[in-house]
């Protein structure tokens, strides 16, 4: 399913999970809404289970008593026990769903649910208090959101007419129009900017990036045409090998500084963790960036120092994620401290 | 700020003390020298002589089942190390209640040493005592009878926590002394106002019991002033021999304060913080109680008069906290009392337990200064347990307050603490007030004076007794009884004799699992059972609370409460005006998930008959694994915010708490109240009860107060939070609800512990959020909260047990992930990350 829905009026939208008391995907206290479905694959992705745009099974070794009921059930005999655990052969696998269904443990789980919008709503709003005191709301994050325009659109709008802040958290790769159609309904948009090069883009998450910068060029006058109509943060994961070149950061800075200029609040540098791996291994996966290990503490210091100077005045750049104390880039050593200076304003 | 640099320093691991003066640092590390201590204020006994006394009151130690084995040995090593005091000749003329209270002042005034430590700014040393219970050989013999007989107390209560019900005795402590009044008229206005009484009372009067009880309360009530008399007299002598003129100074200083308080009002603050502690520390004497549960209620609002007084005549700031860091070690010192043994399965702190901030009149709040020192004495001090703070928050809380409350919160380690939410407390006290009918005692114009005793459990202050501890009753047990036709699952066998004890008809016959076809018998029967097993409870409480009340008065603590003086009753009789006893709900949401389980699985979508649960949970799940994870796994659970699931933890919830207010002790005219406090007694007896519906197997924990089954609450802190507000009540559709707009069943509160994982704190702007949750939880959540930091133990606790941890959320700053899906390598990881970020 593309978009999921085909009437737009009454769109089902294809969850993965709600996660209440998010605290770090924007201002206060918030329950982050992860879409499934994702046009990027990036390599480093937390959240692999999130780009299919479909349901899929996994499988949760923890909670498996071994009944052996989704063999039986599977008609596809798409599973069978490994040393390792169950293994699902996911070239049979039609994701036809019996064997979550039948599994009494819910260790053959479901990746994705159906929501009508007004239920999912309703299921945001008995965080109403949390939000209202500590000024946070709702994030629609993923996945990504913009694969599922109406649905998103009827969500964010519901929340907005209740008086929730709402947030946005997109890669950006997506037609126009999608944003057009959601930015009215945003308070605040998070927006990814992972690499400038094009060819890296393209090699490390599939498509080459010019579609995310452009939309963003477009959000800037769509900002400035309406007086900035809402904030803007950038988020850039800090992959080692990967994202996290001081070079890279100075050409997104550059670029926050040049095209955007005062029209982004604040920047998130988000350092990398493996601890996801088995989100993998339940899919099947063989994940490239397991080994990638921690981005070293100093390193990322330097990074956050290159984002201040390279993203001009008024963003705040924002450095956050478990960093190891040494430069090695190996398995990471019992790390020394996993919060790097947060919070660094650019010098004025 | 002192706090600040604590946080700022992250290689800090153990909390360590600071800002001691070189006096409090000296106390403090003496203290911890434990055994190896010269001093010590450990236990000493006293007796009357007769072969037939005994010092040792076991129904006080029935709510704590690892004492059980040990009750005979406590009697009698007491019998033997204790010391004969030499009675006045005509001693065995006088009643009971005058007896206890002259043996008590005699002990104490006369043989226990007095001590006074290199440095120490408040006096009262030894206060750890077993005296004689003053019996006549017939008062012994007739006790012994109703302890020991074949249906006596003992074999009853025995009986009761063997079966899985739960436990149950007349229990000491837990209350809060009207210390304000000693403050303000001193004991001399006691004596006063006893002896007004007395001479009013008739001849007839004067005879009889009346009299008798009002003659032992001036005795008691002259104890604090002969005791301070003796502690004057030595730190005179003290002084004389004193070299350094400071402390010379101090010492003279410390012998005319107690020249003239507790007897008379106290005058400022240092006197204040004496007297408090004379009087707070023959409460324990006179009970033979050391420190569970004697609370001191809103210590900051009644100390604040004497604390801006003298800070107004020009007591250093400084000294005013040195003062208090005294009275904190002498709080300490209760521990003592079985210091080479154990502490008699008292497991946590003690609990004598402070009030701090909270909303007073309009609600207006009432933090002040002194809330502040001693907030800066416990950080200052901690890791230190007594007295255990507990912090009022309501709306109208400061943020300079929050503010505090959130950095305890992240360097709380080995120092717990709790959070009251005062909304929702006062609408539970406003509940009382009007199902118990004494809206003369509590009401608008009052209700903000309420405090929590012991932990959490909310009472008024200085007329109020309401047995906060005394009835543990595991709810689940009628849920067996409902599924076996009102019989155990299983015939008992005493685990230390193997004597075994067949299945008998104890409970109401409801009908066999076959018989209950639809989702409306069952609950029938459940309910029926709920019933019995609160009446079951009900009549053992009886039997502990009308023996003490024949013979276990205490008269110095009946000073101490308002409606003792007055009723000529002393408090063990049922004297203090508002005479509660706290019937707590243990096992709730294991029994909410159990019966949701049973409705799932049995009547909603028909996976198994109920005698095929029956059979499951009999073979403890063997055989039956499919069932089992089909009702771990599938059926809904409380403490998701699942309003389907938390509408029937409010029908358990009223249904228990609508038939506990019904009783009423015959000995002594007590109320039942509920509250769900469920000390340590969900371990335990999660080894007693047979498995559950809810998939759990025998063995495993039960739930824990009013927390979600462990594990069970996967959507995180606030759906937990939204799920415990709904069970006490929520709020008020319309109008003003309990209170303020808040409902609130049960007005001695339910403990509420929450993990947390310190990245939540980890900056300001974390903490920020996490003040939000804090404010968010007063609107929605419980009584009371306690927030317990995700630490390294707790990690490798649910690599272990992942089965009880399927909630745990493990965020590394800015990753979340549920721990026990994880791989053990990861795991690992995470252990090593987290062990370090609680820094």
């Amino acid at each position: 399913m593309k978009t999921a829905g085909h009437d737009p009026e009454k769109p089902k939208g294809l969850i993965l999970r709600v996660q209440r008391m998010s605290t770090e995907d924007g201002p206060g206290i918030r329950s982050t809404v992860f879409f499934k479905g994702c046009p990027l694959q990036c390599v480093w992705c937390h959240n692999p289970e999130s780009i299919p745009g479909r349901p899929q099974v996994h499988w949760v070794g923890s909670r498996c008593i071994g009944c052996l009921s989704c063999i039986e059930v599977c008609p596809e005999n798409a599973l069978k026990t490994t040393d390792s655990g169950m293994e699902i052969d996911r070239q049979a696998c039609t994701d036809c769903l019996c064997c979550a269904q039948t599994c009494p443990s819910t260790a053959m789980e479901i990746y994705g649910r159906c929501f009508s919008p007004e239920d999912l709503v309703n299921e945001l709003m008995k965080d109403r208090v949390y939000f209202e005191q500590s000024k946070g709301g709702v994030t629609l994050s993923g996945g990504e959101p913009t694969r599922q325009p109406d649905f998103a659109r009827k969500v964010l709008e519901s929340l907005k007419g209740k008086g929730i802040h709402t947030a946005l958290d997109t890669c950006g790769q997506c037609p126009w129009e999608r944003l057009e159609m959601l930015l009215p309904f945003t308070d605040l948009l998070l927006y990814d900017l992972k690499l400038m090069d094009e060819e890296l883009h393209r090699g490390y998450t599939g498509l080459c990036g010019s579609q995310i910068q452009r939309n963003l060029a477009r959000i800037r006058d769509y900002c400035r045409k309406l007086h900035n109509p809402l904030e803007i943060w950038v988020r850039t994961p800090v992959i080692p090998g990967h994202t996290d070149s001081e070079e890279n950061i100075r050409a997104i800075g550059a670029f926050i500084r040049d095209t955007m200029a005062g029209t982004v609040s604040r920047w998130e540098l988000c350092a990398f963790n493996n601890l996801c791996a088995h989100k993998y291994d339940g899919l099947g996966i063989n994940w490239k960036c397991r080994d990638c290990g921690l981005v070293a503490q100093g390193h990322m210091e330097r990074l956050a120092q290159a984002a201040s100077e390279s993203a001009g005045r008024g963003v705040i750049v924002h450095a956050s994620g478990a960093t190891a104390g040494t430069e090695s880039r190996g398995h990471p050593p019992a790390p020394e401290r996993s919060c790097p200076p947060a919070g660094r304003e650019t010098p004025r | 700020m002192a706090m600040a640099e604590a946080l700022d320093d992250p290689g800090k691991k153990i909390k360590k003390p600071k800002n001691l003066s070189p006096r409090i640092r000296w106390l403090r590390d003496y203290y911890f020298q434990g055994t190896s201590r010269a001093w010590n204020n450990e236990f000493t006994a006293w007796t009357t002589g007769m072969p037939w006394d005994v010092q040792f009151d076991e129904m006080t130690f029935y709510i704590v089942p690892e004492t059980y084995a040990f009750l005979q040995t406590f009697r009698s090593s007491m019998q033997q190390a204790a010391h004969t005091v030499k009675l006045d000749p005509v001693f065995w003329t006088w009643s009971l209640p005058e007896r206890k209270a002259w043996l008590i002042r005699e002990v104490m005034v006369n043989h226990v040493p007095c001590e006074v430590l290199p440095g120490d700014l408040i006096a009262g040393g030894r206060f750890n005592i077993q005296t004689s219970m003053c019996w006549t050989k017939k008062e012994a013999r007739e006790r012994d009878r109703l302890i020991y007989g074949r249906k006596g107390a003992r074999a009853s209560m025995k009986w009761f926590h063997d079966h899985g019900y739960g436990n149950s005795g007349a229990t000491s402590g837990h209350l809060i002394p009207g210390y304000e009044r000693i403050l303000n008229l001193g004991w001399k206005g006691i004596y006063e106002d006893l002896r007004r009484r007395y001479e009013f009372l008739d001849a007839k009067e004067k005879k009889g019991s009346t009299g008798a009880q009002l003659r032992a309360m001036m005795t008691a009530a002259a104890m604090p002033r002969d005791l301070a008399g003796k502690y004057a007299g030595l730190l005179e002598k003290l002084a004389g021999e004193e070299q350094d003129l400071l402390r010379k100074t101090e010492l003279v200083r410390m012998a005319e304060n107690l020249r003239h308080v507790p007897w008379e009002p106290a005058r400022t603050f240092w006197e204040a913080v004496q007297a408090l502690w004379i009087t707070h520390m023959l409460v324990m004497s006179d009970e033979n109680y050391p420190g569970p549960g004697v609370s001191f209620g809103r210590i900051d609002q009644y100390l604040l008069p004497y604390w801006e007084h003298s800070i107004a005549q020009g007591m250093d700031r400084e000294f005013g906290k040195e003062i208090l860091k005294c009275f904190w070690i002498h709080a300490n010192t209760v521990y003592d009392a079985m210091i080479r043994i154990g502490n008699m399965g008292i497991t946590s702190g003690y609990g004598q337990l402070i009030t701090l901030s909270g909303m007073g009149r309009d609600g207006r709040d009432m933090t002040n200064d002194l809330t502040y020192a001693m907030l800066e004495v416990i950080d200052e001090l901690s890791p230190i347990l007594e007295p255990k703070p507990n912090i009022r928050l309501h709306k109208g809380s400061p943020e300079e307050l929050l503010d505090k409350v959130v950095d305890m919160v992240s360097t709380s380690q080995g120092s717990p603490f709790l959070l009251n939410f005062d909304e929702r407390s006062m609408a539970g006290m406003m509940r009382e007030a009007k199902k118990a009918c004494v809206e003369h005692l509590i009401n608008e114009g009052n209700v903000h004076d309420y405090a929590p005793v012991g932990c959490l459990e909310n009472t008024m202050a200085g007329n109020d007794r309401s047995g906060t501890v005394d009835n543990n009753l595991n709810l689940l047990k009628s849920v067996e009884l409902a599924l076996n036709d009102g019989k155990d699952f299983f015939d008992f066998v005493d685990p230390i004799t193997g004597k075994r004890e067949k299945v008998r008809q104890a409970g109401p016959r409801t009908g066999d699992a076959a018989s209950l076809r639809s989702w409306e018998d069952f609950w029938s029967a459940y309910a029926r059972q709920t019933k019995f097993i609160i009446k079951q409870c009900v009549e053992l409480y009886e039997k502990s609370e009308s023996i003490r009340a024949r013979f276990c008065p205490t008269p110095y603590v009946s000073c101490l409460v308002k409606g003792c003086a007055e009723k000529g009753l002393d408090i063990t009789q049922g004297g203090a005006e508002l005479n509660f006893t706290t019937l707590e709900a243990v096992t709730f949401a294991t029994t909410v998930d159990s019966l949701l389980a049973i409705r799932h699985l049995v009547y909603d979508t028909k996976q198994c008959t109920l005698q095929e649960l029956v059979k499951a949970l009999k073979a403890n799940w063997q055989g039956f694994e499919k069932l089992q994870a089909l009702a771990t796994y599938k059926a809904p659970k409380y403490g998701r915010d699942d309003d389907e699931a938390d509408a029937m933890a409010r029908a358990v919830m009223d249904l228990w708490c609508e038939e506990t207010w019904r009783h009423r002790t015959r000995s002594t005219g007590r109320q039942f109240r509920p509250g769900m406090l469920s000390w340590n007694y969900w371990v335990g007896d999660g080894f007693i009860l047979p498995a559950s519906p809810d998939g759990r197997p025998k063995g495993r924990f039960l739930s824990n107060a009013i927390c979600p089954v462990s594990g069970a609450d996967i959507n995180g802190p606030t759906a937990n939070m939204n799920s415990v507000g709904k069970a006490l009540g929520g709020k008020a559709e319309k109008g003003p609800g309990d209170w303020g707009g808040y409902l609130n069943c049960l007005p001695n509160g339910a403990s509420h512990t929450i993990s947390m994982s310190p990245s939540l704190l980890r900056d300001p702007e974390h903490k920020e959020k996490f003040k939000a949750f804090l404010k968010g939880s007063l609107e929605q959540g419980g009584t009371s909260l306690q927030v317990n930091m995700i630490d390294a133990a707790m990690l490798h606790d649910a690599q272990r047990r992942p089965e009880g941890y399927q909630s745990l959320l493990v965020r590394i700053t800015g990753y979340n992930a549920y721990f026990t899906t994880i791989g053990r390598e990861l795991q690992n990881e995470v252990i090593a990350r987290i062990s370090h970020e609680s820094l």
